[in-house]
């Protein structure tokens, strides 16, 4: 499902590159869920923005469900993000005027099309996730609970293969995060699909199958050679 | 969901900026439509009013426009008068050619007026309703068509009779002739009756049977009375004709001239060389130097319009061609149409920018929102369709609603332009460049959106995403 070479990823900072990633080699199979923990700096967010294709990377081999996106032109990535990935953010980055439905279909809009089916898809979800009587509640109307219920439903409605999160229990209470996060996780397992989690929390980790510390990915250059760049990690 | 679904949940999101952005090209629209209504229809009404009128003689010291405004739109008081005459020669065919030149020459004298709207009067003879011709809606021409009852009676011979009579009184009057002097010819019954047209019956509420007092001068200004002695019987009410004729009323001309206050204007009196107009008041007058205001003319054919245009010469009296006043008219309007509608394009060109301006100022406080679109793998073109689409839907709508606003503002103000300038606004008809004007001012609201479209498709996602506003 996911497979990087020498993936490497800077930025400029004045006259000089700061070095926000570098992945020696990660190999990820279908249906596996997969924990990427490191401490803070170390480009987690950053290595999931380049599996979202949303980044670049400077240099080495990207290849996420089937596509090479390090060789993409933009829209082809923002295509295939929309159709094959989803995801689930520590913010959870709902759309605020947007009811719940809305703004899972918005999912829907830019990825496989929101038809009449996405609707229904995204109405059973909704469903799914105990919130039929909340659909048409706007964010601001839910609990963070419910909020982060209906990211999962938005990052699940294309049917994706791949579902990248980055932190997601983020400031939220653990035992209630715990329990929408697994059931994302049982969704995902019962789909076959594959999931990537970024986190710093250690129990967040343990739910998953792998949990893979970003530092060792990185043997050629070492852990001392990673750059902090607070806003990509 | 649709993505022009977002651009209205964005316009609704920030509704009070929505509503002051499309105030301004609510009312570029309306002002631009309104100007172009006003202009077509005031073209329509001023050309179709012309239908019935080839050729109208006036008196020489007015100008052509003059005449022909007041003779057939009703505008102003009449600019003079020139002798009854002129009309019998060019009925016998002596003003122009060998022989008689036009099918119809119809006196008509006006002055007074009915009514607080000050529909105007005006002393013709029946010719006017067997022998003038009207166009209605592009048809052959016909007689005036009449909706109730029918015309009154009475004949140019009339009128003939009537002028020696009133000649002979005033004569004798003038040179204080001896005793036995002639009498004034008196108002006989038959003449007391009236045709009025289809605006002044709807207007008056007038009937078959009904009766009109006409008023000396206007109603309520200085110096206006009424003539009870020529209170008429309403005979017959005109079909309408969507032109002035819809609000004037007509009477024998004999009556016109002998109602109380009309005998000292009358008569045409030249004030002779060595003389003084004191002693001009006291020579004798001629019958055929009764006071007309116009003459309705009708050439036979174009040999005949040839004829009148190149051989009528008088120095009391002109012909005026409406069809040749009236598009020159009509050019001198539309020059001032034009500048208005430039005007209203300005006004849209300034709502334009300011939906650029409202939409760009908005860009920084959505960059996390389109950086989420992004993220949930919107291309940039469709974050730029989204943008663009807001500015158009809020210049649709506005267009619609200024268009709504100017069809309303007629029918406001329908009355107040009709009695004011003789138009009649059309408010429920929609026309072809309406639909045009909408899809301009669209058209125009997307393109201002363009800017901060660009802006906002150009938005970093990674970098807006992490930031947690």
């Amino acid at each position: 499902m996911i497979h990087l070479r020498s993936v490497q990823k800077s930025y400029a900072r004045g006259e000089q590159r700061v070095l926000a990633c570098a992945v020696d080699r990660l190999d990820v199979a279908a249906g596996e869920q997969v924990a990427l923990i490191g401490r803070s700096g170390t480009g987690k967010t950053t290595l999931l923005h380049i599996l979202a294709g949303i980044l670049r990377p400077d240099q080495g081999e990207v290849t996420v469900a089937g596509a090479r996106l390090d060789g993409m032109g933009e829209s082809a990535r923002d295509r295939h993000r929309g159709q094959h990935i989803g995801m689930v953010y520590q913010t959870f980055n709902l759309l605020q005027p947007f009811t719940a439905l809305e703004n899972v279909l918005l999912g829907a809009l830019f990825g496989r099309g929101a038809g009449h089916d996405a609707r229904l898809r995204a109405e059973a979800l909704l469903q799914q996730v105990g919130l039929a009587e909340r659909m048409h509640h706007r964010p601001g109307q839910l609990s963070v609970g419910q909020v982060q219920r209906v990211a999962i439903c938005r990052a699940l409605v294309n049917d994706p293969e791949l579902i990248l999160m980055d932190e997601p229990l983020g400031n939220q209470d653990r035992a209630t995060g715990g329990q929408v996060l697994d059931l994302l996780l049982e969704i995902a397992r019962n789909g076959g699909k594959t999931v990537v989690m970024v986190t710093h929390d250690p129990e967040s980790a343990k739910r998953m199958q792998r949990t893979v510390d970003l530092a060792t990915l990185r043997s050629d250059l070492g852990a001392a050679a990673v750059a902090s760049h607070g806003g990509h990690a | 969901m649709k993505l022009w679904s977002i651009s209205l949940r964005n316009l609704r999101v920030r509704l009070v900026a929505t509503v002051l952005t499309m105030v301004s090209i609510v009312l570029a629209t309306a002002l631009y439509a309104a100007i172009l209504t006003m202009s077509e229809q005031t073209e329509a009404r001023y050309k179709g009013s012309i239908g019935g009128f080839q050729a109208v003689v006036g008196p020489k010291d007015a100008s052509q426009l003059e005449v022909v405004l007041n003779t057939i739109f009703n505008v102003d008081v009449a600019p003079g008068l020139f002798p009854l005459r002129i009309c019998t020669e060019l009925r016998s065919g002596k003003s122009a050619g060998r022989r008689t030149q036009v099918r119809y020459a119809i006196p008509q004298a006006r002055g007074d007026s009915v009514s607080r709207f000050n529909f105007p009067v005006i002393g013709t003879i029946d010719e006017m309703f067997s022998r003038f011709e009207w166009q209605y809606d592009g048809e052959k021409r016909e007689p005036l068509r009449f909706q109730a009852g029918g015309p009154f009676v009475y004949a140019y011979d009339e009128l003939l009779q009537l002028a020696d009579g009133l000649a002979a009184y005033e004569t004798a009057k003038r040179t204080e002739a001896p005793e036995p002097r002639p009498a004034r010819p008196r108002i006989q019954p038959q003449w007391k009756k009236a045709v009025v047209g289809a605006r002044v019956a709807r207007t008056l509420g007038l009937g078959l049977g009904g009766t009109i007092t006409p008023v000396h001068g206007k109603f309520g200004e200085f110096g206006y009375h009424e003539h009870p002695e020529a209170t008429c019987e309403v005979v017959g009410i005109l079909a309408p004709t969507n032109s002035p004729l819809d609000t004037t009323i007509f009477l024998p001309i004999g009556l016109h001239y002998l109602i109380d206050g009309h005998e000292g204007g009358v008569f045409l009196v030249e004030t002779p060389p060595g003389k003084t107009p004191d002693d001009a008041r006291k020579l004798p007058v001629e019958a055929g130097r009764i006071g007309l205001t116009a003459i309705v003319v009708d050439p036979k054919d174009h040999f005949g319009a040839r004829l009148l245009r190149q051989e009528f010469s008088s120095k009391e009296a002109q012909v005026a061609w409406p069809a040749d006043v009236i598009p020159k008219f009509l050019q001198q309007v539309g020059n001032a149409a034009d500048a208005l509608a430039v005007i209203a394009w300005l006004v849209l060109l300034v709502a334009a920018i300011s939906i650029t301006v409202a939409i760009y100022n908005t860009m920084n406080e959505r960059r996390r929102e389109i950086a989420i679109m992004r993220s949930l793998g919107a291309r940039r073109f469709q974050i730029l369709a989204i943008i663009v689409g807001e500015a158009a839907l809020l210049s649709c709508f506005g267009a619609l609603l200024g268009l709504v606003a100017c069809h309303g503002a007629m029918l406001a103000l329908q009355g107040v332009v009709e009695d004011a300038t003789g138009v009649y606004l059309e408010w429920a008809q929609f026309r072809v460049w309406e639909a045009w004007l909408l899809l301009g001012v669209t058209g125009l609201g997307a393109f201002a959106g363009l800017l901060p479209a660009i802006k906002g498709s150009m938005t970093q996602v990674a970098d807006n995403l992490a930031q947690n506003y």
